[in-house]
């Protein structure tokens, strides 16, 4: 019957597909590979790190570098699925500073705990270290991390501005403008929470109640300063490299944005480097000192992996001051161990070591809450566009929709 | 039929605006691709330097080689299973009589306007219990699923203008039922169903909402996926010219496909939508 | 024996004679057996993978489940719904994807008409005129979106070195242009498939109509509101339905070009973000059901209230 031919063919397909679908994966015997999910670092040092720390393993392990998009939303986009998925393929996670909260109480990474606590804080920074604790356990080892500058143009710049406030009136002055990160993704957050940390104001705290107080309004009314007095076209759909092309062009005499900008300046070769100053992140209140961002990443272990002990053995050689000096040179990623910034080395990659250090040393983490990426998400929506904003309402609708987040509600 | 000078002067300009208007947006895509780095924001259409750079950075690894094999495989798979069915009901819909063609019919419709939002969470957390998640028959389940009724409609308009009777001919005239079936169906089904494996082709490797949530890595993610997720130069840069490049790769089999088979594709669509 | 040769598109008239009508039966319990037999494939399919999660999803909806919370997961009845239907958010989101559907339907009714128009009356061309329309057709919408975006957008687009657009015009910025871009990226992908419907359309109305009235005095635009648009009424309203229930679907292009930011966020995209970001499977299946019913509503204003016949497309014409 040729209905019966057509429907052998079908089958026949359906079977080839399933083949061909379940078919790859699975490795032979020997040392097993450490899968290490973590973004494409393009200037070679996590490369490094990595053959570095399969050489000392000597057939322990085998780390495999697998690299996620550059952009932080989709990094945690793609790692939670899979976390989510159950997957036993992840073993180390670079985690961004503000995963530890959501992926610890998800129970998708393993603590570290006995010895390797230890092992994971001492020598560390302040600030890098508050971001692998929750609820009194540490659940990752700092690896890298990063925090924000102020840069301006030496020759255009006589008087280095203290506040916001100042900068802003400066740079309108001047007929100039500011770069800052003003699109609707993690970067707006991490610029409303420094406005906010820096006027004595927090969020939300780790229990999920909510602070949102006048420091929220502060901050708002700041932003819409900048928005509409001293803001670059197009500054509400920039990010870290728009800022940064923005500053290069000329249009700016001023821009907060991390040390990767004078790396990059470096590569301009046309002595545009020498033409950038920097200085302390600036003040929300003159009376109190700023509280620069933090960022970074974080190693944990993945919950579901098959070789734990291995990738914690791993994960302390990646993230060890050797490869972290390497991470600063080659990828401008500064360091988290205290002793790395003593470094001659260092100081030449960074002619600016002791204000990073400093800056990370009293900078203030993002809310830690394992809501954390609603609640980023409610800020997002709350202060964006930045133009748009009204000091007062912006208070209210955060406090609503931080409320709404917390609960696991829309918003 | 003479045409007058002004008719021909009105239908040029109508065909050259038509042109322009689909070539226009795909001519900007090339333009960026052939960019190099530093003029990405120099605002002209057209190149001042033509660079090839951002095709080797897009082949340099393997993340859009695997993406462009994931693409062929699971939209070619999903192709083949899809047509296999649907030509098995479609010759079902057109050439026997029962009840229940109004159903399946106004199912198969249904399943066309059905929205993939509504279940890319169940199938996300189905797929992640039964090990299906980030794998190639993830993908393929649904889009065979959803290009089914594009193709049960296309090959029943087709399949009802095939003269059957032709078949009985031959089998008359001492062919086997197979004989009959390879020689005279075979051949006249043929445009039919190649046409209603093209447009099956086109919306599965078009689709990006399932490729998108239903994968993780290299392993399944297809091209509209991995664009979506492509890395740039640095950690903060935006990859304009890569995702350009690619666009461009990913769009040649397209234009190539329609610039030999438009005759084909316009008579499938417009069969299957309308029976004209 | 020619009664069964015949493409059978209609049921045959009962017999009179009874031996033949008994082998009727036979041979018509026969024919429906292998119709089923061929048929299960593709419809089992089509039930298990659309209707399966669907009834799943309205069974995850009814829980309170976020995969960050794995041990918080409860039976909560319909309080994620009473959540989803109280937020302005989600009515927010229904009145962007409204703005997007209606703005982008509009146009590409008219320009598609248009088009249809031009290709019914072409005098050379025709294929190169194909070719050129099944191009938007054939591209993936991510690249499409992608190359509006990078068009639009100050830092590298070509539209901001155009006369009459001031150099920093950045329309991804506010709502208006975002909505803009995102309205022209759709109508310019899906114009010629419009177009292709309403062309079938177009075919099926007499010559003779048109003569009859040439001679009776009308011109061409009274000819086209008398005569070509109510008879192509059917069509316009099939084609209609399709790309309105496509256009309420919209994520692609949207998710591509704002991420939804901008207040361009569209119930898809809400959906994904509660799903698939948000990982609370609870409140997202809630979302997605109700995407579902919003769609249903829909087909059923344009079938019911409007009267589209989607006869042709089941095969009763």
């Amino acid at each position: 019957m040729r209905g019966g031919n057509l429907a052998g063919l079908g089958l026949a397909a359906i079977w080839i597909a399933a083949l061909v679908g379940c078919g790859g994966g699975g490795g032979g015997g020997g040392a097993p590979t450490l899968n290490w999910y973590v973004f494409n670092e393009p200037g070679g040092a996590y490369e490094q790190a990595v053959k570095t720390c399969n050489e000392k393993a000597q057939g322990r392990y085998k780390i495999n570098y697998v690299r996620l998009p550059t952009d932080a939303n989709a990094q945690r986009e793609l790692v939670v699925r899979r976390l989510a998925a159950k997957d036993s393929d992840i073993d180390i996670i670079g985690m961004d500073v503000v995963w530890t909260a959501e992926f610890a109480e998800a129970k998708w990474i393993k603590p570290w705990t006995g010895p390797r606590r230890l092992t994971a804080t001492e020598g560390k920074l302040r600030g890098p270290v508050t971001t692998v604790r929750y609820k009194g356990k540490v659940w990752a080892i700092p690896f890298t991390t990063n925090t924000q500058l102020l840069w301006y143009r030496k020759d255009q710049v006589k008087r280095v501005p203290q506040t916001w406030d100042q900068m802003i009136d400066q740079a309108k002055r001047q007929g100039k403008s500011i770069e800052v990160q003003g699109n609707q993704y993690e970067g707006l957050t991490v610029w409303v929470n420094a406005l906010i940390a820096g006027a004595g104001g927090s969020i939300v705290d780790q229990s999920g109640n909510v602070k949102v107080d006048a420091s929220t309004s502060r901050a708002a009314e700041i932003m819409q300063k900048l928005a509409n007095g001293a803001a670059p076209p197009g500054m509400a759909t920039a990010k870290e490299d728009e800022a940064r092309l923005g500053f290069e062009s000329g249009r700016s005499n001023f821009q907060v944005n991390y040390s990767f900008v004078y790396a990059s300046a470096g590569d301009l070769k046309n002595g545009f480097q020498k033409k950038m100053g920097w200085a302390r992140y600036p003040r929300t209140d003159p009376g109190k000192p700023s509280r620069p961002p933090i960022g970074g990443i974080n190693l944990g272990i993945g919950a579901y992996s098959k070789h734990a002990n291995q990738a914690f053995d791993a994960a302390t050689c990646l993230a060890s001051p050797e490869n972290q000096l390497v991470a600063a040179e080659k990828g401008g990623l500064p360091p988290t161990t205290e002793s790395v910034y003593n470094d001659p080395k260092l100081k030449k990659a960074f002619p600016f070591a002791e204000l990073l250090r400093q800056s990370i040393e009293q900078g203030a983490a993002r809310p830690v809450n394992p809501a954390y990426s609603d609640i980023s998400l409610a800020i997002q929506k709350t202060f964006h566009p930045p133009g748009s904003l009204s000091p007062g309402d912006a208070q209210s609708k955060l406090r609503d929709r931080i409320d709404k987040a917390a609960e696991g509600k829309i918003f | 039929m003479t045409r007058t000078p002004r008719e021909i002067a009105a239908w040029s300009i109508g065909l050259l605006v038509v042109l322009l208007y689909a070539m226009i947006p795909v001519m900007w895509i090339l333009s960026l691709s052939l960019k190099p780095a530093t003029e990405l924001g120099d605002k002209r259409f057209i190149p001042k330097d033509f660079s090839l750079d951002n095709y080797d950075t897009i082949f340099s690894t393997s993340e859009f080689k695997h993406a462009l094999v994931n693409s062929i495989g699971i939209a070619g798979i999903a192709t083949l299973i899809s047509i296999v069915l649907a030509a098995m009901a479609a010759y079902a819909l057109s050439r026997l009589d029962f009840a229940g063609k109004t159903v399946i019919l106004s199912g198969a419709l249904a399943v066309a306007m059905f929205p993939p939002i509504s279940i890319v969470g169940s199938l996300f957390n189905i797929w992640r219990d039964v090990g299906l998640y980030d794998t190639w028959p993830g993908l393929i389940i649904p889009y065979m699923t959803f290009t089914l009724p594009l193709a049960i409609y296309t090959l029943s308009a087709f399949f009802r203008e095939i003269p059957w009777e032709l078949e009985q001919a031959a089998q008359v005239d001492g062919a086997t039922p197979w004989q009959a079936f390879r020689k005279v169906i075979v051949p006249l089904a043929a445009p039919g169903v190649f046409t209603a494996a093209i447009l099956v082709f086109i919306f599965a490797w078009n689709d990006f909402i399932f490729a998108n949530t239903l994968t993780s890595t290299d392993n399944a993610r297809t091209v509209p996926a991995t664009l979506a997720f492509f890395t740039g130069g640095s950690q903060f840069e935006q990859p304009i010219g890569a995702i350009s490049a690619a666009s461009i790769v990913v769009t040649i089999p397209i234009i190539i496909m329609v610039l030999f088979f438009q005759r084909r594709i316009v008579a499938g669509l417009t069969a299957g939508a309308v029976k004209g | 024996m020619e009664a069964a040769n015949v493409p059978a598109t209609r049921t045959g008239s009962a017999p009179v004679e009874k031996p033949e009508r008994k082998r009727m039966s036979d041979r018509a319990r026969s024919e429906r057996r292998l119709a089923w037999l061929l048929c299960a494939p593709a419809v089992i399919t089509m039930l298990i993978v659309t209707g399966y999660p669907i009834a799943y999803a309205f069974w995850l909806s009814l829980q309170k489940y976020d995969l960050r919370f794995p041990d918080e997961k409860e039976f909560v009845g319909l309080s994620n719904y009473k959540d989803v239907l109280t937020s302005s958010t989600w009515w927010q989101d229904v009145w962007n994807t409204t703005i997007i559907t209606i703005g982008s339907v509009t146009l590409e009714l008219v320009l598609g008409m248009a088009l249809a128009l031009v290709m019914h009356r072409a005098i050379f061309g025709r294929g190169p005129v194909r070719a050129s329309i099944l191009i938007p057709y054939g591209i993936v919408t991510v690249v499409a979106a992608f190359g509006f975006r990078y068009a639009f957008d100050p830092a590298s687009g070509f539209i901001q070195g155009l006369p009459l657009i001031p150099d920093d015009w950045a329309p991804l910025t506010d709502r208006g242009g975002s909505l803009l871009v995102i309205i022209i990226t759709e109508v310019w992908k899906t114009t010629p498939f419009m177009a292709l419907l309403l062309l079938a359309g177009l075919a099926l109305v007499p010559d003779e109509l048109h003569e009859a009235a040439k001679v009776d005095g009308a011109n061409a635009v009274q000819r086209f509101f008398r005569i070509t648009l109510p008879l192509m009424k059917p069509a316009i309203l099939v084609a209609l339905l399709f790309r309105t229930l496509d256009a309420f679907r919209i994520f692609d292009t949207v998710f591509i070009q704002t991420t939804g930011a901008n207040g361009t966020e569209s119930v898809s995209i809400l959906g994904y973000n509660v799903l698939i970001n948000r990982v609370n499977l609870g409140l997202g299946s809630a979302v997605s059901v109700l995407i579902f019913i919003f769609v249903i509503l829909i087909a059923f204003f344009f079938v019911k209230v409007l009267g589209t016949s989607t006869a042709q497309q089941r095969g009763e014409v």
